[in-house]
């Protein structure tokens, strides 16, 4: 049975296509002005590289900001537990799922049967996310994806206040004309990241094992600050950004075994 | 209205054209959001009380009950305004005044609020600020004199900022709730407030007249008590019209009130024998707690819960807006002066749950609130909603969720601000967090 699950992000739409309950293929479009029809994007691009088409798939879930807005989608599935779902999908052992997007982060706990039994969200704010790295990127004049690596060569940490993006971004600039390096500024920007998302899943409890999945998951700079700041280990799938389509496409596959009977 | 030419210590002066155009422009967009909120909520009930008519009317602060307040104050009467609960509305009854609640629901105010404190500041003063600014808040304008119990810290300077239109009497709360010297320190505010209103009213509160008043709020509660006990099993009232009537309470005639409500009762009781439920049986029951929510742009929350995808219930709450208006009766064992004033003095202290408040054993008495309610309520979710800037709620959290992950019950952490603007982001909280109830109900 082939289902699809479609992530209508911020920033990105996400398509992920499995057959009974292996992943085939995943692709992806910016979300733009159109969030639908960038999913058509997405979705017909994730079938034709397995030579499927719209009519083949038994059942669409949509999930992300975006969710309502989805072509195609039988139902809908909350962010939560679209991330518990995946996250133990990934690794069965998982207990805490921790996502970052662009525009949000969140945590969940889940059970092992990929039930979410409680979740948390950052406050109404981007500096916990995606967003926050971008602009502090602007900031030292360093491509995004130079960030992670630019910051595992920091000798030493500095310290910036991730209280909200335009703040954060003038600490860095006093860091910058205290003429602190680049990799020690770019260290502090996850580092004071790391700070809020941890603080936010503290106040959900941490329970191993830890799973990070979202786009920011992709930087290994932000990874590395995770790990310290919660002292244990974080683990990460690969293609972070695509588990909450995936978490998605997983329910797709219940629910259609479910209409099925 | 009143005292126009105090010298404004506080607020800015704004042209009378600008306030003219701000007031009619907040005041038609809030018409519009009362007649929308109705239509939603009869729509969530197709089989509406036909009680909830009156309410529905009464509902609108612009309508017949301005008006009545109006006449009565053309024929003499004083209207005695207020903002948080500990007001003893049955002194003012007494002295033959009439008590009206005036903190502000409206979005739009808050904004001219933030000319004057900063946007930090809890949403409900800022808002509060500014429709008193452009004189939009109908009660608030009619209002002679404002009781202003000190309980927040926002609450305390509200009052000061207010005094640049109004004649304000502050009554200072104790916050430590069971030293006995708080209630004997609390008990000399009411004396002095008794005296107060029969100065201003030229009214004397005697004895016959304060033992009237009270029977009628006791009679009041007593239907309140009966509308709650209707909403513990399977559901025949929304949650909105509950607190919607609930919340009428505040500025409607409390004799005519208490006759709409026990119609309303008498309808439910029906509608429960005949089984005809406003939702499934096994749509998940929620709580709610925390920060006010006060009617009309306000009603976010609620209408959230009830119309997300999966739906919820509200069955109950905790809210100084909500059922701590009307929960508890004020206890008299003789009907003397004395045992009057200190049965109202005990009644507004000591069964106020607000988290202004500590004891020996902190805020227990929330905890007990919340815990019974889950358990008698049969409630399977707790919504802790916060505006920004309520720090007493928002720090009485953590205790919160544990006593209540102590008795297996979910509770999530809701926060936002006086916007429409968030409303999916908030959707997508209050929907996962019902997916997650109906999850549990389904095991």
């Amino acid at each position: 049975m082939i289902t699809v699950g479609m992530d209508l992000g911020t920033q990105r739409v996400k398509a992920v296509v499995l057959i009974d309950d292996a992943v085939v293929s995943r692709a992806q479009a910016f979300s733009g002005f159109d969030p639908a029809k960038a999913a058509e994007e997405a979705v017909g691009e994730a079938l034709k590289k397995v030579k499927l088409k719209i009519s083949d798939v038994a059942y669409f879930v949509a999930t992300g900001s975006a969710m309502e807005m989805a072509p195609y989608a039988d139902s809908t599935v909350s962010m939560m537990s679209a991330d518990a779902k995946a996250g133990v999908y990934l690794f069965p052992k998982a207990r805490t799922i921790i996502d970052v997007g662009a525009e949000e982060a969140r945590a969940v706990k889940c059970d092992e049967k990929a039930l979410m039994v409680d979740f948390v969200v950052n406050e109404r704010c981007a500096a916990g996310a995606g967003a926050f790295i971008e602009a502090m990127a602007r900031a030292l004049e360093v491509k995004l994806e130079e960030m992670g690596p630019l910051s595992l060569k920091a000798e030493r940490a500095s310290q910036i206040n991730a209280s909200c993006v335009i703040f954060g971004e003038s600490d860095v600039v006093s860091l910058i004309h205290r003429q602190e390096s680049k990799p020690e500024i770019a260290r502090a920007v996850f580092d004071a990241m790391a700070d809020r998302i941890s603080s936010m899943v503290h106040r959900l409890g941490v329970k191993p094992d830890v799973v990070l999945i979202g786009g920011v998951a992709k930087d290994v700079g932000f990874v590395a600050a995770l790990k310290r700041k919660l002292g244990i280990d974080v683990l990460v799938p690969d293609f972070p950004d695509f588990a909450g389509a995936l978490g998605a496409a997983l329910t797709a596959a219940t629910r259609a075994k479910e209409r099925r009977k | 209205m009143d005292s126009e030419k105090i010298e404004k210590k506080y607020t800015p002066e704004i042209p009378a054209k600008e306030i003219e155009e701000l007031r009619n422009s907040i005041k038609t967009a809030s018409e519009k959001i009362i007649a929308e909120n109705i239509e939603r909520m009869k729509k969530a009930d197709p089989k509406r009380p036909e009680a909830m008519k009156y309410f529905d009317e009464i509902s609108n602060l612009f309508g017949q009950r301005q008006r009545e307040i109006l006449a009565e104050k053309q024929k003499g009467k004083k209207v005695i305004g207020y903002m948080c609960l500990f007001a003893p509305i049955e002194l003012i009854m007494a002295a033959d005044a009439i008590p009206v609640r005036v903190n502000s629901g409206w979005y739009d105010t808050s904004k001219i609020g933030d000319r004057v404190v900063p946007v930090e500041v809890c949403p409900v003063i800022r808002s509060t600020i500014g429709a008193k600014m452009i004189g939009l808040s109908p009660f608030l304008e009619l209002s002679d004199a404002l009781i202003s119990v000190l309980t927040c810290d926002g609450m305390t300077k509200l009052s000061e900022i207010l005094s640049d239109y109004k004649t304000i009497w502050p009554m200072n709360v104790p916050r430590v709730k069971d030293a006995t010297h708080s209630l004997r320190f609390w008990d000399d505010e009411i004396v002095q407030m008794k005296q107060q209103i029969e100065e201003f009213t030229g009214n004397k509160i005697t004895r016959k007249r304060l033992k009237q008043a009270i029977e009628q709020t006791q009679r009041a509660t007593r239907v309140f008590r009966r509308l709650q006990d209707l909403r513990k099993g399977n559901p025949v009232i929304t949650g909105r019209d509950a607190m919607l009537v609930n919340q009428a309470y505040l500025w409607d005639d409390k004799v005519r009130w208490t006759e709409k409500a026990e119609a309303l009762c008498d309808e439910l009781e029906k509608r429960a024998q005949r089984k005809e439920w406003v939702c499934p049986p096994d749509t998940p029951r929620v709580l709610v707690t925390g920060t006010p929510m006060y009617w009309p742009d306000n009603w976010k929350l609620p209408t959230l819960v009830e119309e997300a995808n999966p739906k919820g219930i509200i069955v109950a709450d905790e809210l100084c807006s909500g059922e701590r208006i009307l929960n508890d009766p004020v206890g008299v064992d003789e009907w003397t002066m004395d045992d009057m004033l200190s049965a109202i003095g005990e009644r507004y202290l000591m069964a106020s749950t607000c988290a202004c408040f500590t004891s020996s054993d902190g805020n227990e008495d929330r905890i007990n609130w919340l815990v019974n309610k889950v358990k008698e309520w049969n409630v399977q979710g707790v919504i802790y909603y916060v505006i920004r800037g309520c720090m007493l709620y928002a720090m009485e959290y953590s205790r919160v969720k544990k006593a209540l992950d102590k008795i297996n019950t979910p509770v999530y952490y809701l926060d936002t601000e006086y916007t429409r603007e968030d409303v999916g982001q908030l959707k997508t909280r209050v929907e996962a967090f019902l997916e997650m109830l109906t999850a549990r109900v389904d095991l």
